[in-house]
């Protein structure tokens, strides 16, 4: 076995508590699936027969997947605060290999083997996926005009061929400037400052790499701390052993720092490996006969995705947009199924638009149009119901003479007679009176809004 | 430059180009340039590039020289700017043509095309002095950021670079700067505009800066097959060179003689090796590789040459071994030389048995040896490095007679130069190890790999993740630093015996370079003169012989008091530190009564001011200690009483 793959899916959802409210994120559906069926149909496709998810015992309980792998649960208690790096800690005794590690909420067609194969040409250390960030195309429900991005920007460095990761830093870590260390521009002469990349979260990562973190307790999170460190590391050179030789005391005391350091924990390649390339003319790097590599010990790579979809499910508006693109993918994907499934009823066939995805023993009424929507199941739509747009979750039922546009509706909410509802998110089990009318706005419920 | 005049390349390198009308600015030696200009192609009827001179002594820089463009407006278009030391065989058309499309496009807007060549870091023609790093738009090749990174660790860049709408910002460290820009007319304007502008780099990079402003834009271009570099020390002099010898800068080769001077014809065989007309070469001696022989040269038996350029009609003979050596015309070299690496200029002569080792310079008409070793990095010179000597050094130059005496006399340093050697070692400072150091890195240009290695040493140090862990030097109290100042000032005072006047002038001057206060100015100045004898003479001084030291001090800085005491409160000031200044010395304590006295005397401080300061009760313990000293008290007492005297005799 070369690679685990392990989906985090422990986590809460804490951008769009909004729905997450009432429905756990790896369970959110998105195209009538769960968000984390995505990842391990990922998987599935490239081949991985078995895979470990880290999630929460609710979610185990409610989770009813269909798919041929064999998924190993682990389950972390919800009321500790376990950031990702503390999840793949806490999972360390099951990783005998290198790893790849997912989040649940990554909807992407990329094709999962340029990423490993940048992992395995460069021997790297860690390899990870990216893709140029989306602009919101239309607005989310509850929020007022145009939202510049909250989140800071990430800088990226990557060098001529735009697969090394050679810097990153995020926009609230720097001051006036951004500081480059001249030893790394000595190495690769030429980098590429990329801005507006998003990381998909699918990370490559060796074995040594998840040893150091069993020792480095302090590192709670991959992404801002484990990935930065690691990008870092590859322009400092490694301690020399020599100096602490003289005196035992130092000795100690260096081993002892030395137990935090990544280094101590690269292993020597095999025999076999180790000499190829120092005995191959190949170098990966222009205009001098330096080593192969530069000799960094420790490497990091990055494909940056050109075209093809790739959602981190992380927001309301990311939501809608991944919803929006799913029929798309499943189309893509081969799936045989057509998008309408075989047990839903409908009266009226010619009014579902060919973009929409309804799911199973849901009931269409007649006169009824639905456009650019996703509809679960055991839903029940009446008569003369427009719908555009749309995200309606299971075991909704709209009533008739209903108006639908660029609205999330989830479980079991009821929308009476003539309800006119644009651009809104409308929580489970709600229930919407005759006439209502509401624009851009956010219905859940108020006992939950209390638990938050 | 391989036996051809550095000018020689960028002329033809222009005119190669397409060049029909060039400028030569020149503002030293411009007599020997115009001569040697004169006299060669460039100035026949036949020249299809017109050369013209402007010379002047005014000329301290590029911004002097461009503002003189401007103001005779020499030029109405676009034109290209380099500097006399380019060697390349850049074909500038399609730069142009960018530039000319990109000013077309948006009028006005971009001023400037530089033009760069791909190189890695670690080329040997990349010099530290000369390195850039650049930050650029991809999409338009729009420079953003333009830094020298000499003694740089890190790279800073504003983040305002990437706020803008450029997808893609690159920076590159991967560029040799050619200095040869293509500039719109408007570049002359600017630097009449901004008479602050002295060099190049000061004129981008206030550009880059105002770009939002003013709207400026600077475009570049990178080359990666042509050859351009721009000769700014002995190490891109090297550099260059074995370049040209090894053929990268074709069609400027040597057997090409593009100067069309009948003493430069060259036969090219081999294993790079060019020989001039009537070049003998003696029995068993080889000419390895990359070696190029002037004409009318001579070479003894059994020599060893490789990687060098000898110049004509020179003299070389038996058992030499030339190594990267660099000879210029009519050099001498005796049996049994070593030369690695070094420069040997017009006429000079190295006598038996020398060895040369890397990085070594002899100028002009210089003598070393015999049997001597020269050590890494030595600069031998006729001018002797004080300047007083200078003068009557350039009279042996040229008169040749009475040079033996003349060489006893002024003691040429026979450990440096041999027994019979001529000239000086180039030493900026004899005491002073740093700045020789210092001197040579110049000649020669600090050489990169070295850079290198104490890169990696600041690695290790930072090995751990706090990027921002820079160490702060510690700064110097500025406060400290002046009173250093101002006791220096003093002491030069004392002993060239400098008027009082000239004295405040320095340290007005000083007081405004380190920003202190007239408070701080009066605790300063009183308390260095008071330390003054303690510097002079022994620290432990009894206080009699405390007084009679500072006294005539006193005397003599009396105007400079006066200066800076004036108002009561400068008074109480200077009393103040005078207290400061007993009380940590308390040897010294009976004398000050003396020297208040004194100042009392020479009318400094006023006898009310002392009246008022004596009676001051915030003191600490120790000040009312001092005030009880007997001699104070009657000093005091007596202050009082001629008050009283006085002003009785008012009331009379």
């Amino acid at each position: 076995m070369e690679f685990q793959a392990v989906v985090m899916a422990a986590g809460g959802g804490s951008r769009m508590t909004d729905l997450t409210s009432s429905i756990p994120k790896p369970l959110l559906p998105v195209g009538n699936r769960p968000l984390l069926w995505y990842p391990l149909n990922l998987l599935e496709r490239a081949g991985f027969e078995e895979v470990i998810v880290i999630t929460r015992k609710e979610i185990q309980k409610m989770l009813n997947l269909d798919t041929k792998m064999k998924l190993d649960f682990v389950c972390v208690s919800d009321n500790m605060d376990m950031g990702t790096a503390d999840s793949l800690r806490h999972i360390h005794q099951k990783i005998k290999t290198d790893v790849l590690v997912l989040s649940c909420d990554l909807i992407t067609d990329v094709d999962l083997y340029k990423v490993v194969d940048l992992f395995r040409t460069h021997d790297a250390s860690l390899s990870m996926l990216m893709k140029k960030a989306h602009e919101p195309t239309e607005g989310v429900p509850g929020q007022k005009g145009k939202k510049k991005p909250v989140e800071q920007r990430d800088f990226i460095g990557v060098d001529d061929t735009g697969k090394r990761l050679l810097f990153m830093a995020n926009e609230a870590d720097l001051d006036e400037e951004l500081v480059i260390k001249r030893s790394i521009l000595q190495k690769h002469p030429r980098m590429h400052i990329r801005t507006g990349l998003m990381d998909a979260h699918l990370y490559c990562l060796k074995k040594y790499v998840l040893d150091f973190l069993v020792e480095n307790r302090t590192i709670t999170s991959l992404r801002s701390e484990l990935i930065p460190h690691l990008v870092r590391k590859q322009f400092s050179s490694p301690p020399s052993l020599q100096q602490g030789l003289d005196n035992k005391e130092e000795d100690q005391k260096k081993k002892e720092q030395a137990s935090l350091d990544i280094y101590s924990f690269i292993k020597e390649d095999n025999s076999l490996l180790k000499p190829a390339p120092d005995n191959s003319c190949w170098n990966d790097h222009r205009g001098d006969m330096n080593e192969t590599l530069h000799e960094g010990k420790v490497r990091c790579y990055v494909h940056i995705m050109k075209e093809g979809l790739c959602y981190r499910v992380n927001t309301l508006g990311l939501y809608i947009e991944a919803n929006r693109q799913v029929p798309k993918l499943l189309l893509n994907l081969g799936l045989e199924e057509s998008l309408v499934h075989g047990s839903a009823q409908i009266t009226d066939r010619g009014m579902v638009g060919s973009d929409s995805i309804i799911g199973p023993s849901t009931q269409i009424g007649e006169k009824t149009s639905i456009k650019r929507s996703i509809i679960g199941s055991m839903c029940t739509i009446k008569d003369k119901v427009k719908i555009t747009n749309c995200i309606i979750m299971n075991s909704v039922t709209i009533e008739e003479g209903c108006c639908l546009q660029g609205s999330v509706i989830c479980h079991n909410a009821v929308i009476e007679k003539g309800a006119d509802i644009k651009d809104c998110l409308i929580g489970s089990d709600q229930r919407l009176e005759t006439k209502a009318k509401h624009v851009n706005e956010v219905i859940v419920g108020t006992e939950q809004l209390m638990e938050i | 430059m391989a036996n051809v005049a550095m000018i020689d390349y960028t002329l033809e390198f222009l005119t190669a180009t397409g060049v029909e009308e060039t400028f030569v600015f020149c503002c030293w030696k411009s007599a020997e340039i115009k001569e040697h200009l004169q006299k060669s192609k460039w100035c026949r009827h036949t020249s299809p590039n017109t050369v013209r001179f402007v010379t002047s002594d005014l000329y301290r820089s590029l911004g002097d020289v461009l503002r003189d463009v401007d103001a005779k407006s020499l030029v109405r278009s676009d034109f290209i700017l380099v500097t006399g030391d380019v060697v390349s065989n850049f074909n500038i058309s399609k730069a142009l043509e960018e530039h000319k499309l990109r000013r077309k496009m948006q009028k006005n807007v971009s001023v400037m095309t530089m033009i760069f060549k791909e190189s890695s870091p670690g080329h040997h023609a990349r010099c530290k002095e000369d390195d850039i790093v650049i930050a650029m738009d991809s999409a338009t090749n729009r420079v953003l950021h333009y830094q020298r990174t000499q003694g740089l660790k890190r790279f800073r860049f504003p983040m305002s670079l990437f706020q803008n709408s450029i997808e893609n910002v690159e920076v590159r460290h991967d560029l040799l700067d050619c200095h040869i820009s293509i500039c719109s007319p408007q570049v002359a304007e600017l630097f009449t505009d901004n008479f602050d502008y002295q060099t190049r780099d000061d004129f981008v990079r206030g550009l880059l800066v105002n770009e939002e402003v003013l709207g400026n834009q600077i475009h570049m271009h990178v080359t990666t097959e042509d050859y351009g570099a721009h000769i700014c020390n002995l190490l891109m002099y090297e550099a260059v060179c074995s370049d040209i010898i090894r053929r990268w800068v074709y069609p400027l080769t040597p057997e090409m003689n593009f100067t069309d001077d009948k003493n430069q014809n060259y036969t090219h065989s081999k294993h790079n090796i060019y020989r001039g007309v009537d070049v003998s070469l003696g029995h068993g001696s080889v000419l390895e590789e990359n070696v190029l022989i002037g004409q009318g040269t001579v070479i003894g038996s059994n020599c060893s040459i490789t990687n060098s350029v000898i110049g004509q009609n020179c003299r070389i003979g038996d058992e030499v071994t030339l190594d990267g050596a660099v000879l210029w015309d009519r050099v001498h070299i005796a049996d049994n030389v070593e030369i690695h690496h070094s420069v040997i200029c017009d006429e000079a002569e190295v006598k038996e048995k020398v060895k040369l080792k890397p990085r070594c310079v002899l100028s002009s008409q210089v003598v070393v040896g015999p049997g001597i070793t020269l050590s890494e990095g030595t600069v031998i010179s006729l001018h002797p490095p004080d300047e007083e000597e200078e003068d009557d050094d350039q009279f042996s130059d040229d008169s040749g007679v009475n040079k033996e005496s003349k060489v006893k006399l002024k003691g040429y340093n026979k450990k440096d130069v041999g027994s019979e050697g001529r000239g000086y070692l180039w030493k900026a400072d004899d005491k002073n190890e740093d700045d020789e150091e210092e001197q040579r890195q110049s000649l020669w240009g600090p050489a990169m790999h070295s850079e290198e290695e104490s890169e990696s040493d600041s690695d290790l140090s930072m090995g751990s993740e706090e990027p921002d862990s820079r160490a702060a030097s510690p700064q110097l109290d500025d406060i400290k630093v002046f009173q250093n100042e101002v006791l220096g000032t003093l002491q030069r005072g004392e002993e060239e015996n400098i008027s009082c006047d000239n004295l405040v002038l320095e340290i007005n001057s000083l007081k405004y370079a380190y920003n202190i206060s007239l408070k701080e100015m009066m605790q300063v100045l009183s308390k260095v003169i008071l330390e003054f004898p303690l510097q002079q003479l022994d620290a432990n001084l009894d206080s009699q012989n405390y007084f009679s030291a500072l006294l005539p001090l006193l005397k003599n800085w009396t105007p400079l008091f006066k200066n800076y005491i004036k108002r009561a409160s400068d008074h109480l000031n200077a009393l103040c530190a005078i207290e400061e200044f007993f009380l940590e010395h308390d040897s010294l304590c009976t004398s000050i009564a003396k020297v208040l006295m004194t100042f009392y005397q020479l009318e400094i401080l006023e006898e009310d001011v002392i009246l008022n300061w004596f009676s001051l009760r915030d003191t600490s313990d120790k000040g009312k200690q001092l005030r009880k000293n007997q001699r104070l008290q009657k000093f005091i007492q007596w202050l009082e009483e001629a008050e009283e005297e006085s002003s009785d005799g008012d009331q009379d």
